[in-house]
């Protein structure tokens, strides 16, 4: 490795700060993991992250639908589709 | 005549680490953390406070960390509060 | 049921797999205007359109009094042979929905 490569090396380490974190790397961060999915309605949903893809469609295992905070139902894998999605949050 | 104008994603870079204030096209509200966004403008939040106004109400809600779906953003402000 | 949490669901790899596999399945579907079905799946594509044979449809309507403010909730239940459903009215798709209405 040459001095130079080196030096670059060096200033992207200094130059991208520790908490830097995109979409995707939340995502492989959260996969398998229970999480909270709010939809733009306000129905929220509580399961473990089987996967997801580019348009935030959602496989959600064990999955609990929530209305106004109260328990409605309980599917045993949901498929949600990506455009209702409000945000994913780590439950 | 050129003028070094910051493209609007340029912008929210420069936010990446610091609070952030999201107005969606809804009467929602989010402040949090910035970590990092896409090409959508879908954004990872940390520390995060949903605001919700229903009438003359608002709802509160605290979150530790968010994958927040950029569809439905309408501006953002940096800074926060 | 007893999976570790975490444990993939054998092949799938992206959400649109669990479509996949429902398919001559009965699956429950919930749509946007408190609508919901309940139907096999004949097909579906990219975009979550899906044909569903056997359909029984609720619909949910939430009445309010002009008077009192009251609201009163009722449904309406109709059966459909065979249907086309545009995927963009969709929020879930759930399969194996029967073993968690027992649990319930």
């Amino acid at each position: 490795m040459s001095e130079r490569q080196q030096q670059q090396q060096q200033q992207q380490k200094t130059e991208q700060p520790v908490a830097k974190k995109s979409p995707t790397d939340f995502l492989e961060h959260i996969l398998g993991r229970r999480v909270f999915v709010r939809l733009n309605s306000g129905v929220d949903y509580k399961g473990i992250l089987a996967c997801l893809d580019g348009y935030m469609n959602i496989a959600l295992e064990q999955t609990e639908e929530y209305v106004e905070g109260e328990l409605r139902n309980r599917y045993g894998d949901a498929f949600i589709r990506g455009n209702n999605v409000l945000y994913i949050s780590t439950a | 005549m050129a003028t070094s104008q910051l493209l609007p994603l340029e912008l929210i870079d420069k936010c990446i680490g610091s609070r952030i204030w999201v107005i969606m096209k809804s009467e929602k509200e989010f402040v949090g953390t910035l970590l990092g966004f896409d090409d959508y403008v879908n954004m990872v939040l940390e520390d995060v406070t949903e605001f919700e106004t229903v009438g003359e109400s608002k709802k509160v809600n605290h979150l530790e960390q968010i994958l927040l779906n950029g569809n439905n953003i309408c501006m953002l402000v940096p800074g926060g509060e | 049921m007893a999976e570790p949490a975490g444990a993939p669901v054998s092949m799938v790899e992206e959400p649109l797999d669990l479509v996949r596999l429902s398919l001559d399945e009965r699956i429950y579907v919930k749509l946007r205007g408190d609508r919901e079905l309940r139907g096999r799946l004949h097909a579906y594509d990219q975009h979550l359109n899906m044909v569903l044979g056997d359909v029984e449809e609720t619909i949910t309507i939430v009445d309010v009094d002009e008077e009192s403010q009251n609201q009163s909730v009722h449904t309406v239940n109709r059966k459909v042979p065979m249907l086309f459903v545009r995927g963009d009215g969709v929020i879930l798709v759930s399969i194996r929905p029967c073993l968690y209405d027992i649990v319930l």
